[in-house]
């Protein structure tokens, strides 16, 4: 995809993970703070959704249009999913958590490039 | 002194099976969508592999859905889930070693999940061994 959005998801997702593992060392639940930085991921996320659609539509080359949205959606899906099951359990396994959604967020946007710049494949 | 249920699913929740679900959750959803979508478009082109990783996703699913639920029943269900899961990570690492002709596409479970960092052998031992921990005498 063209535009700063997707590389903007990745620095965001490593940096709020970063952040949860620095509360994981000093054995700190998730704090508000932590869950407004989820929430800004998940507004941008929220773009990445709209533009990535919209650039898709605007296309005419010939890759799996299935899967991009797949993994457009998944990857917005996953922040707030996680973010909610993290608040439910206010210890370090809640932090832990969503230290492992942030985690996987970097590798669903190099999954949804691959899928944007490849062949139906 | 025999646990409720409700305590015996807050135990399964609990902690690092709190984590356990999360990597669950993950992966039926990846395993998932990803079959449906190669058995929507090209399901002639390798329909083992797909089958399999159909196969895969249900298994996620229904290991995370146990496990949210984390009753007895639900507990046995996981058990049953996981272990199958278990067997076809090992079966299909190495069949795809062995047999590579018949996995020309790569599945969840193929090179023993070396396409997903080794995750999908590490999650059965990690469930069942907290399947284990948090077992309880009827």
């Amino acid at each position: 995809m063209n535009g700063p959005l997707p590389t903007l998801v990745t620095v965001l997702s490593l940096a709020l993970a970063a952040w949860a593992v620095v509360l994981l060392i000093r054995n700190k639940p998730v704090g508000r703070a932590l869950v407004v930085g989820v929430g800004v991921l998940e507004v941008v996320l929220v773009a990445l959704v709209v533009s990535g659609i919209a650039q898709m539509i605007g296309s005419s080359r010939d890759f799996s249009r299935a899967t991009f949205v797949g993994y457009l959606l998944g990857a917005a899906a996953i922040p707030p999913i996680a973010a909610l099951w993290s608040l439910d359990e206010s210890d370090r396994y809640g932090t832990t958590v969503l230290l492992v959604a942030l985690l996987v967020m970097p590798v669903m946007i190099l999954r949804l490039q691959q899928v944007w710049a490849g062949p139906v494949g | 002194m025999a646990e409720s249920e409700q305590e015996i699913a807050a135990a399964t929740r609990r902690g690092p099976g709190r984590i356990l679900i999360t990597v669950y959750a993950i992966f039926a959803l990846a395993a998932t969508a990803r079959s449906l979508v190669q058995i929507a478009t090209k399901f002639g082109e390798a329909p083992l592999a797909f089958l399999l990783s159909a196969l895969a996703g249900v298994i996620y699913i229904v290991a995370t859905v146990s496990l949210v639920r984390g009753d007895r029943a639900s507990r046995r269900v996981a058990k049953i889930a996981i272990s199958i899961e278990l067997a076809g990570v090992l079966l299909v690492g190495a069949a795809s070693l062995i047999f590579p002709h018949s996995f020309p596409v790569a599945t969840v479970w193929s090179g023993f999940g070396s396409g997903y960092g080794f995750v999908p052998l590490v999650l059965p031992f990690f469930g069942l061994w907290w399947l284990r921990k948090t077992d309880r005498p009827a």
